[in-house]
């Protein structure tokens, strides 16, 4: 099984713009099997090379405004190295701050794929998080794998519902999804804070945040003795699955068709509308069950902010991993053992954090102008 | 509602819509142009940051207002390279190049602020009174005493509108945004035009941001653009791309969150958090309504390829 087929990535072969990958893409065979693995080999390592010059040169630069700030960069790299791998601890933090990055980003990939711009996960991610502490406070002393269940199903559902609003204005009212997902994750974030100042909201607590659930209805270890919660199986879990769903169902190729080509797919009674919504649930439902894992398994509440940033970041990590449910494993373990190490650089060198943002940033500005080149001109 | 009450609620909106207003006529001359201008957000923000740094350190205000536009032209620099030059996805590009702005204002203040980030305060830029005109009743107040960036948005209106539909600039402009083929064949370089657009429009942006920062707050945070970049975007929308029409959106969302400040002081049954909502919701179900009767550039977010 090729992790990729040739039509997922094409290779950079000429400036034209690629045949639309179509349903036959996946199973042409050129002429000759040399051409036919070197197309397959180039196809394959195109994304790797991608990413990886992208992350270099994303680092390069942000090396020359660390020295700008006065500092060293070597120095702050090593720190942040240290930061993310120095221990088992470290590295623990590292997994558990993939987990979300991991889940949004698949959905996102998913919905890329189909070429529904989903820019929603943060407002997804948030919902999702407030339903599951709805129900782990709501469910209070039942059987804890009942809770635990519930609360992840209830942080799916209310993930993929808020997502499925946004597909409702993008295919009904024909609404750009980008601007509509925006939009709706500055309400979801007014949403969650008006339910942590209000039903869900802990009484003389100082901060916006819920009362902390009974132990019954955390997420457990994975392994003893360590704040390492199972999620990161999950996301895994999840990230296989949409590879298998995108690319050996007949879902799956509904969606890739709509995606290449609304007229093509209209052709072959595949509903582009419907796709649209597939696309977008799913990604909300992944969404919105980082978001009950954050809930459940970090933080054993709902805490005001615990959403931030997520949204924006899973793209980049969706982009780095060229779109590929698999490819974005080690995209998002990069981001997050990123940002933790970025967290112990703040403190050891003094070398701001939202460092993290700007090399995300360049990495995004990277790909996409290596895709672009490439002549995928539509991501 | 007496005449008070209402002058200032009006005054209010406008006060909000400026930023609205600047930012979007930059996405509409981008956008004409055929880039989607999704990347205001980062180009307000780094105006305000800009503006409030070289503000703080050259103690003047002109030069802090040049950084601003400078500001968001960098931003928009980096919209224009990856777009033009190298034919990245104009969307994504946008939010990416946002990313990078939030990133790096947040990095450049506390590298050049240190731990006293937060006290970098500077003078508000000074309410201007138009001589005679703002002595009228009712009207002087409200459109004749406002600080200097509301003039320069509502007098930037009838050149942007004179420039895209009577001179032969803003002609090849909606050319390119319309059609990049026809355009080329009948002699205009659309990477240029392009290009020249994604820039103008960052200045202004740029000028959004010092908007926020040097007219309204006097003081630049991480993230104080807070989606009004988005909010512009919408007003281009639900402006149908067209200078008066955005201003008139821009009203609205101006007048919507104006409300939401002041409904705030009545003991209404619903809560701050909701009534906060109201512009985003407005947004949202004026795009709705509009649906498809919007009619964006044909061209925009596709690249221009010669090949």
């Amino acid at each position: 099984m090729s992790p990729v087929s040739p039509s997922a990535d094409r290779p950079p072969v000429d400036g034209q713009a690629p045949a639309a990958p179509g349903p036959s893409t996946g199973h042409d065979r050129p002429p000759t099997l040399l051409l036919s693995a070197i197309t397959a080999r180039a196809a394959r390592a195109a994304p790797l090379w991608r990413a990886v010059s992208a992350v270099a040169m994303a680092f390069a630069v942000t090396a020359g405004l660390i020295l700008l700030a006065g500092k060293d960069p070597f120095q702050a790299y090593a720190f942040l190295l240290r930061g993310a791998f120095g221990s088992w601890d470290r590295i623990v933090v590292g997994l558990n701050k993939t987990t979300p990055y991991l889940l949004c980003a698949v959905g996102i990939a998913l919905c890329f794929r189909g070429r529904v711009m989903n820019i929603g996960a943060e407002g997804q991610l948030a919902l999702g998080g407030s339903a599951a502490a709805a129900v782990a406070l709501g469910m209070g002393e039942s059987p804890g794998w009942l809770v635990l269940l519930l609360a992840l199903a209830a942080g799916a559902g209310g993930g993929a519902l808020w997502a499925g609003i946004g597909a409702g204005i993008r295919v009904w009212r024909g609404v750009n999804e980008v601007l509509v997902t925006l939009l709706m994750n500055f309400i979801a974030l007014l949403i969650v804070a008006e339910l942590l100042h209000g039903s869900l909201g802990e009484e003389g607590a100082g901060f916006p945040q819920s009362p902390l659930f009974a132990p019954s209805a955390w997420l457990g270890k994975l392994v003893p003795r360590t704040d390492l919660h199972p999620g990161i199986l999950i996301a895994v879990l999840a990230a296989v699955a949409a590879h298998v769903l995108l690319w050996r169902t007949t879902l799956g190729f509904r969606w890739r068709v709509a995606g290449a080509s609304e007229s093509a797919a209209r052709y072959a009674g595949i509903s582009p509308g419907r796709a649209v919504f597939g696309l977008m649930m799913s990604a909300g439902g992944l969404a919105g069950l980082a978001g009950a894992i954050e809930c459940l398994g970090v933080h054993y509440r709902l805490i005001e902010g615990f959403s931030a940033g997520f949204g924006f970041n899973a793209v980049a990590v969706a982009l780095m991993g060229a779109l590929n449910p698999l490819y974005v494993v080690p995209s998002a373990l990069f981001f997050g053992f990123l940002e933790t190490g970025a967290l112990a650089m703040q403190r050891q060198v003094g070398v701001p954090s939202s460092l993290v943002l700007i090399i995300q940033g360049l990495t995004m500005v990277f790909v996409l102008s290596g895709l672009g080149r490439a002549g995928s001109a539509k991501v | 509602m007496d005449a008070a009450v209402l002058l200032d609620f009006l005054s209010a909106s406008l006060r909000i819509a400026t930023p609205l207003l600047l930012a979007a006529l930059g996405g509409i001359l981008c956008e004409r142009g055929g880039t989607f201008a999704v990347g205001l957000e980062g180009q307000m923000l780094a105006g305000a940051f800009f503006g409030v740094i070289v503000t703080y350190f050259a103690h003047s205000a002109g030069l802090g207002l040049l950084a601003s536009a400078l500001g968001g032209m960098l931003m928009a620099l980096v919209v224009m390279v990856a777009t033009v030059r190298f034919h990245a996805e104009h969307m994504v590009t946008g939010i990416a190049s946002n990313i990078l702005a939030l990133g790096l204002t947040s990095f450049l203040l506390r590298s050049i602020a240190g731990g006293s980030a937060s006290a970098m305060r500077v003078p508000l830029l000074e309410t201007w009174a138009v001589p005679l005109l703002s002595d009228i009743p009712g009207i002087g107040p409200l459109l004749f005493r406002q600080p200097p960036l509301t003039y320069v948005a509502l007098l930037l209106l009838p050149p942007v509108i004179l420039f895209l539909t009577r001179t032969r600039a803003g002609l090849a402009l909606r050319a390119v945004g319309e059609n990049p083929m026809a355009a080329f064949a009948a002699g205009i370089d659309p990477i240029r035009t392009r290009a020249a657009a994604i820039l103008a429009g960052g200045a202004l942006a740029g000028l959004a941001g010092a908007v926020l920062s040097l007219q309204q707050v006097g003081t630049f945070t991480d993230g104080m653009t807070g989606g009004r970049g988005y909010l512009a975007l919408a007003a281009i929308i639900v402006g149908r791309w067209m200078p008066l029409g955005t201003l008139v959106a821009c009203l609205m969302f101006g007048a919507a969150e104006a409300a939401s400040l002041r409904l705030q002081a009545f003991s209404l049954p619903v809560s701050s958090y909701i009534i906060q909502m109201l512009p985003y919701l407005a947004a949202l179900l004026v795009l709705a309504v509009m649906g498809r009767g919007a009619r964006m550039p044909a061209a925009v977010g596709q690249p221009f390829r010669t090949r």
